[in-house]
Formats: C-alpha cells, sequence, structure tokens
C-alpha cells in the first residue's frame, strides 16, 4: 500500500512539473539552448508548423547549420558519479529509509543529460502537521508556494512522419499524426489544505480532478508551398495543406479521485473516491473522420526574415463508433468498478490549432531571432542572438515557457573545419524549486 | 485504513517539504482519548499504592519506523478533584510500542498531587519532556497508558474518592527530512 501511495504521488508530481519541461522542450542541441532555446534556420519549429518554410531555401553561407548534432551527456557522468550504484542505491528504493522522493522527482524532470551546474534549491523549511482526533491541518510553510493552483497539463499535437512526394511545390503525403494531453488540477478542498493550510474536515472529499486525451491516426495531404513573388534574397512565400484526417483509435477521460475523511477524521475509516468517465473508439473499429488545414506564409528581405504559421484549422473528427464507460469506487466490496455505458454512438475530437510567428535577422556575423510557439497548451517565446568571432561565437537568450517563467541561456562555440563545439547555459524551473538551476549543455556538430 | 490516511498525509509533507527541514506532527493525543480521559476511585483508607489506568492504541503515519526521530516532547497536564478522604495521587504518562511494555518503564511525563484532604482540587503539571532520539516512537504503532497511582492515608474509612480528569496530552514529534 506504501509504495502504491508513494508511486501515484509521483506520477501526480510528475505529470504537474513535467509541464514546465514540456514547456521549455528538451533540447539537445548546446546552441540552441546558448540561444535561450531558439532555433535559427530551416529546421525545427519553423518547417514543422509553417508550411511556407517548405518552399524557403537556406540562406546562402548561413552559419550553424549543422547535419548531425550529437550531444555530448556530461550530466550522466556527473550522475553515474555521484550515484554509482544506482540499482542498491537508497534514494531511489521506496523500501528503503534513505528514499528521497525529491530527488527521484528531480531525476526525472531533469533528465541527467547535461550538467547540472547549479541545482535548484528544495525547500528547508519545517512541515507542520497538526493532529487530534477530529482535526488535521498541514502547515507547508513555504514549501505551499509549490503546489500549484492552475491546471497542469502536457501534451499537443504531433505528425511523428510524413512521408510523400512533390512536383513543383505541389507536395502529396500520408501524413501520421498523434494528439495527446493530461490536465491535473488539484480541488479547492485538497488545494486549501496542501497550499492555504486550511483544517481538513470531516466527511469532505479532497480530490484532484484530472482529464486526459489520447488519439491517433494518419491523414493523406496534399499542400503547396512556393514563392508567389521576389527572388531568393527578396520574396514572399505562401504554404498551404488540407488534411483528410483518419482516426485509428482514441481515448478521452475525464474524472476526479481521491478520499473522503472520516467522521471523526481520524476516528472512521478514510474512503477513496474515483470517478471518471471514458469515451473511447479502439482500432479497428470504425475510422474517425476529419478535414482540417495548415497555413503560413514567411518573407525573406535580405538579412530580415518573418514567417507565421497555422496547423490543424479546424481539425475535428468525428467517430461513429464511440462507446462510453464509466468507472467509480465502490464502498461496498473496496474495489473499481467499471460500468459499461453506451456504445456504438457518434462524438468528435479536435486537434488543437498550434502556430508559430517568427522573426530572424542576419547581418555579417550577428544573427538574431525570435519566435512565438503554441503547440496547444499555452505560448512559449524565444528570443535569441550569436555574434561569431572568428572561430568562435557568443550567444545569448530569453524565454518564456508556458507557465510564464522566465528563462536564460548563454553560451559559445568553437568551430575547427567541419567540427563544431558548442556549450550552453541554461536556467531551468523544472525542480521541484521556487528557484532556478543552471544546467550545462555540450554538444558535438558534424557541418 | 487509517494507516492510508497517514501513510497519504506523510507523502504530502515528504514531497513538498522534504530538503533539509524537519516534519513535525503535533498530536493532540487527548482528543483520542475520548471517554477515557477521566479516572475515577474509591478506596478504603490506609491502602495502596493502588494503580488505575487507561490505555489506547495508535497507528502512526507509514514510514516512522524507518525515520529519524530528532526529538519527541511530550506535555500533559491533569486536575485531581478529590471528594472524601485523604492521601496522595501520582500521575503518570507512559508511551511503550507494545500494550505489555506499557506501564513497566520510567514514566514519560509524572507529577504528584502531594497530600490531599476532603474536598480539594489540585493541579497536576508536570514539566514537558523532550526525549532526543526517542526510539519508542520510532515504530508505525505505539500505545498510550495514563495511570493513577494512589496511594490513601489511614482509617480505613472514610474512603478516599474523587476523579483524576486529564486535561491536556500533547504529543510533538521532529522527525528529520525523509519519513520515506
Amino acid at each position: 500500500m506504501r509504495t502504491s501511495v508513494i508511486g501515484i504521488g509521483l506520477v501526480t508530481l510528475t505529470v504537474g512539473w513535467a509541464a514546465q519541461a514540456a514547456g521549455q522542450g528538451l533540447v539537445f542541441d548546446a546552441r540552441r539552448l546558448g540561444m535561450g532555446g531558439l532555433a535559427l534556420g530551416r529546421s525545427s519549429n519553423v518547417v514543422r508548423y509553417n508550411a511556407a518554410y517548405r518552399a524557403m531555401p537556406a540562406r546562402a553561407g548561413e552559419y550553424g547549420q549543422p547535419k548531425v548534432t550529437i550531444p555530448i551527456p556530461l550530466g550522466l557522468i556527473q550522475f553515474l558519479h555521484d550515484h554509482p550504484h544506482i540499482s542498491n542505491d537508497p534514494a531511489f528504493n521506496p523500501d528503503s529509509a534513505g528514499f528521497n522522493p525529491i530527488l527521484v522527482l528531480n531525476t526525472l524532470l531533469n533528465l541527467p543529460i547535461y550538467y547540472e551546474v547549479k541545482q535548484a534549491p528544495t525547500p528547508t523549511n519545517d512541515v507542520v502537521f497538526d493532529i487530534g482526533q477530529n482535526a488535521l491541518r498541514a502547515n507547508l510553510g513555504l514549501s505551499a508556494a509549490l503546489v500549484p493552483e492552475d491546471q497542469l497539463g502536457i501534451g499537443g499535437s504531433s505528425r511523428p512522419l510524413d512521408p510523400g512526394i512533390g512536383i513543383k511545390g505541389v507536395r502529396v503525403s500520408l501524413m501520421g499524426w498523434l494528439h495527446d494531453e493530461v490536465g491535473l488540477q488539484l480541488g479547492d478542498n485538497l488545494l486549501g489544505f496542501l497550499r492555504d493550510s486550511q483544517p481538513a474536515t470531516p466527511n469532505t472529499p479532497y480530490t484532484v480532478i484530472g482529464d486526459g486525451i489520447l488519439e491517433g491516426g494518419v491523414a493523406p495531404s496534399i499542400g503547396y508551398a512556393g514563392r508567389i513573388a521576389g527572388d531568393s534574397t527578396t520574396g514572399f512565400y505562401v504554404g498551404a495543406a488540407v488534411h483528410y484526417y483518419l482516426g485509428i483509435a482514441f481515448a478521452r477521460t475525464n474524472g476526479t479521485g481521491g478520499f473522503v475523511t472520516g467522521n471523526p477524521i481520524f476516528g472512521a475509516p478514510v474512503k477513496p473516491t474515483v470517478s471518471a468517465v471514458t469515451d473511447y473508439s479502439k482500432a479497428g473499429n470504425a475510422f474517425g473522420h476529419g478535414v482540417g488545414g495548415d497555413v503560413g506564409v514567411a518573407w525573406v528581405s535580405g538579412p530580415v526574415e518573418l514567417g507565421v504559421g497555422v496547423n490543424d484549422i479546424g481539425a475535428t473528427l468525428t467517430w461513429t463508433d464511440t462507446r462510453e464507460d464509466t468507472l467509480r469506487y465502490d464502498t461496498t466490496s473496496n474495489a473499481i468498478r467499471t460500468n459499461p455505458g453506451p456504445n456504438h454512438f457518434t462524438t468528435k475530437t479536435k486537434l488543437p490549432v498550434s502556430y508559430i510567428a517568427n522573426i530572424a535577422y542576419a547581418v555579417g556575423k550577428t544573427t538574431l531571432g525570435a519566435d512565438v510557439l503554441n503547440n496547444g497548451r499555452g505560448a512559449t517565446i524565444h528570443v535569441g542572438g550569436e555574434q561569431r568571432l572568428g572561430l568562435f561565437a557568443l550567444r545569448g537568450g530569453v524565454a518564456r515557457d508556458q507557465r510564464k517563467r522566465v528563462e536564460f541561456g548563454w553560451g559559445g562555440g568553437l568551430r575547427l573545419g567541419a567540427i563544431g563545439l558548442d556549450l550552453g547555459f541554461w536556467t531551468h524551473t523544472n525542480s521541484i524549486s521556487n528557484e532556478r538551476g543552471i544546467t550545462m549543455a555540450t554538444s558535438l556538430s558534424i557541418y | 485504513m487509517r494507516a492510508k490516511w497517514l501513510c497519504l498525509m506523510g507523502l504530502a509533507g515528504a514531497a513538498a517539504g522534504c530538503g533539509q527541514g524537519n516534519l513535525v506532527f503535533n498530536v493532540d493525543v487527548l482528543s483520542f482519548l475520548s471517554g477515557a480521559d477521566t479516572m475515577h476511585y474509591d478506596l478504603p483508607g490506609g491502602v495502596g499504592p493502588v494503580d488505575s489506568s487507561v490505555s489506547r492504541f495508535f497507528a502512526l503515519p507509514g514510514g516512522f519506523g524507518k525515520s529519524t526521530i530528532n526529538n519527541v516532547s511530550i506535555t500533559g497536564a491533569a486536575t485531581l478533584y478529590n471528594a472524601t478522604g485523604g492521601g496522595n495521587v501520582l500521575f503518570d504518562v507512559f508511551f511503550a510500542k507494545t500494550q505489555a511494555g506499557l506501564f513497566t518503564g520510567t514514566p514519560y511525563v509524572t507529577a504528584s498531587s502531594g497530600p490531599v484532604s476532603g474536598v480539594d482540587t489540585v493541579p497536576l503539571l508536570p514539566p514537558t519532556t523532550v526525549s532526543p532520539g526517542d526510539t519508542v516512537f520510532k515504530a508505525d504503532s505505539i500505545w498510550v497508558g495514563v495511570r493513577a497511582r494512589i496511594t490513601t492515608n489511614p482509617p480505613l474509612t472514610p474512603h478516599m474518592t474523587g476523579q483524576l480528569r486529564l486535561m491536556q496530552l500533547n504529543v510533538r514529534i521532529v522527525l528529520n527530512d525523509k519519513i520515506f
């Protein structure tokens, strides 16, 4: 029981704080980290989210477009040095007196790929519980600020593959797509208990409200991208694509889970409470159907480049063979029961509209840029730049993540012919802490 | 099920606040002794000492047995309401890992009423005791016992009658940072 409770707690907290990680992205390129997460050039986000960029050629002689970037995982060396016998390390063993859930969480949220220059300090205040037969109050002190008030979530849409053929700007493809989202929010009672130190009351539910969706499929697509005005140095590009989404399977759930205090609080059993409604259509059922599209424009004029792209516009899928199950905790049998509900009915799901707006300015040995990206769960903003000095490059940048926290990046690089070594420092708030940590990324690039 | 409750509570504390800080439990033990917080006595004169006691079992948050306890502070208070007769009453509070071992050792808090006679009300205010690194609380459950040890004055009559009412029993347990 103890392990399961710990597990639920860890999963909850991990999902919660993973939102920050998702917002900042898992980046393996030290050059990009050094610019606050900004990606310059014809790679990464601009091509994914702006259909016009498919037609834009790379800038002639543009610096920093490696063929391959290989991360140098100094963080792994650090981690293995600190925890040489991970399988026997008490800090990672829930049955050990030395088990440290904070360390486990921080390791999950900050995968030890890069060297952690400054660990985000965890709260060091006392946590006080006042307990009586019909009284319970928690005072988490400064740690209460870490209890999330808003909904926490991770997810978005992705296109893991998009094979196709193109002729004169027209491209026909079969795109694979995925949409996943998980959201969690503490109920008012639990939030008040943990964050505001409100006393617990008898016969009261303390719950977490959750929702999630997972769907995927393929989409036959046809699109066009091309320059409609100007030339390669000054030109206006447009791109558009229409997708016919065929959903293979989906599952969507909304529910609450937690416990109900006894009466008196410590004199009667605590009762779990779980209730959830799940709609789903398994693979093999009828496909979901829907139509959506992408549009994008981009303008380049000498050193300046601007672009705006929007994806999955109007992408609503209709599933004609949906089943609905209800999940609840049965207090009689002390077990979770599933009650089959309606079957073969029609429901709809909607892919999130994602967008990107970017600007870049490259002149001489200076490159500056900024982008705003929203992949369905809030906008992230990156602003950064690079200044080259002979063989060396200096970089800096700032970013605002989905939780509106500001992070900073800085670093440099050395390029010798076809080989480049980059170093990037990056602040992060992925830890269970209300202060920033600093990580150092190193990567090798082959041009 | 109480263990689940306490385990969950411990997790909340551990996950939210365990850096180098302490986990502190202030337990109002008296609230758990409702109905057993008053011990009546009716003894002939010239006897004793005679013990009257109550005891209760408590489940502690899961993980107490694996935690390092910095210290345990115990504060108790009682009031003796003597109606007839005379003698003295010793008020003791015990904690033990087992019921069998409950009243065998040295009491955690103790206070004597001193000589009382006839109608009398005597507050019993033992000093707060602090037990650094107490291993009795290094367990997932614990027994608490309250004892009144009564010695009456001769002659045989009148009987010494009255009651000892527990007014306060608080336990403050300070754990090191990792309950899990």
